[in-house]
């Protein structure tokens, strides 16, 4: 069974073991290693994806799975010439470490923020409950997100 | 690897019938995944098929009659949290469902999986489901049966359990129910320990109805029945905590790695007490 599905907005097709993680397929023949696989628990959040527009863990989902879905990885948010605003924001207030969890924690912002454009710093905490930064950059990555409704109030 | 080996690996059956015919076939059952793709990590094989349930419409349907919740077995922990937010009397099962893991899990994990991993020590639906006095549907081949979610738990662990887990019903009685849980974070993981408890009183605020159960302190989850005899007929104002603390002896703790056996014990009676301080501001509202 080939699996096919669209991948950053292109169709593309898998024809190894569908019971192949998500994770494994994506860094390992599709070559997108911003998805980071870290814990293999689903427990980091490193390792997050939008599937049909929802984060959610590529290292327990089995490619097999993703039939017919659209899948958008950290690749596929923004390019070099335009950033996602989380991207952008993170950039701007410096806040990237090792840089592990950073493609998690946009993707699982990216999401939230669609829903939640004015976020108190304690609903930012909430939605990265599952994103675990190890270098402990935590407050000055809640200050970048919470810049992005000051932004946009900004610009009003 | 060309697509016809890989063809018998990965069913995806549209009914119920034909999933039942992969399983007999050896195929491993597959919901959220959350469970069966971490086999390696605790050493248990992965070479079986995978028979993806998630093309069964019918599984992933939450049903709200007079009486009854009715939940397909492929309902996600995020989904059930919001559908049963406007019940009160399943508030253990709303807080269990919004407060496991972390938000991707819980879009990801299902209450079927949550009740049917076996070897799962710390989940949050299971005691919610016990308070609440849950059944759960089971097909096979050649029959339909519905069991006590209880006497379910009671035959998976014996392996006596066969067939897919297809539907769970909640009864909808009267009353107001609470989950509380205690993790070693703030958030984000699996408790060390958790509890629900399903409460009625009568107009003079005496129990009448109690049902407590507890997880992840044993193997399985289990209703702490000392305890509900010695708070049925008293005064809901009563030390439920105080009461627990001398009622300890009923479990035979589990000690691993994320917390000693006397540690999980250690926080029963403040989950008891929180439980309760929850349902306490459940009747607030309602007066």
């Amino acid at each position: 069974m080939a699996v096919t599905f669209t991948l950053n907005g292109q169709q593309r097709r898998y024809s190894g073991d569908p019971r192949t993680s998500l994770m494994d397929a994506l860094r390992c023949d599709f070559r997108l290693t911003g998805t980071k696989d870290v814990c293999g628990e689903g427990f980091c959040g490193a390792c997050l994806v939008h599937i049909d527009g929802v984060p959610k863990v590529s290292c327990l989902l089995p490619i097999g799975a993703v039939e017919g879905a659209d899948v958008t990885t950290i690749e596929g948010v923004g390019d070099l010439g335009t950033l996602n605003p989380v991207q952008q924001a993170f950039e701007d207030f410096d806040v990237v470490q090792c840089g592990m969890c950073f493609p998690g924690m946009v993707m699982t912002l990216s999401h939230f923020l669609q829903d939640n454009p004015r976020p108190s710093r304690d609903e930012v905490k909430s939605a990265l409950v599952g994103n675990i930064c190890r270098c402990t950059g935590y407050e000055r990555i809640i200050d970048a997100v919470m810049s992005l409704h000051n932004s946009a109030e900004g610009r009003k | 690897m060309d697509s016809a080996n890989t063809d018998a690996l990965f069913l995806r059956p549209t009914d119920i019938k034909a999933a039942l015919v992969a399983m007999d076939g050896g195929a491993v059952p597959v919901a959220g995944g959350t469970w069966v793709m971490r086999a390696s990590l605790r050493g248990d094989s992965n070479d079986q098929a995978f028979v993806s349930l998630s093309q069964i419409d019918a599984l992933h349907e939450v049903a709200e009659g007079e009486d009854f919740l009715r939940i397909g077995a492929l309902v996600t922990h995020d989904h059930l949290a919001d559908f049963a937010r406007n019940l009160p009397e399943l508030g253990a099962l709303t807080q269990a469902a919004g407060m496991s893991a972390n938000p991707a899990i819980r879009r990801t994990a299902t209450i079927g999986g949550n009740i049917c991993a076996r070897g799962f020590t710390a989940a949050d639906l299971v005691p919610a489901l016990l308070a609440l006095n849950a059944t759960v549907e089971v097909h096979s081949s050649s029959r339909q049966d519905t069991t006590p979610i209880a006497e379910y738990l009671q035959a998976r662990t014996q392996r006596r359990a066969a067939g897919l887990l297809t539907t769970i019903s909640v009864p909808r009685k009267r009353g107001h129910s609470a989950h509380a849980r205690a993790l070693l974070r703030k958030a984000g993981e699996y408790p060390i320990a958790n509890i629900s408890a399903f409460i009625d009183m009568d107009a003079n605020n005496t129990i009448k109805t109690v049902r407590i159960a507890v997880g992840a302190v044993e193997a399985m989850p289990k209703r702490w029945h000392s305890l509900e005899k010695a708070l049925l007929g008293q005064p809901f104002s009563a030390d439920a905590a105080d009461m627990a603390r001398d009622l300890l002896d009923d479990f035979t703790p589990r000690d691993s790695v994320d917390a000693p056996d006397w540690y999980r014990l250690r926080v029963l009676p403040g989950l008891v007490r929180q439980a309760f301080a929850s349902i306490t501001d459940q009747s607030r509202e309602d007066a």
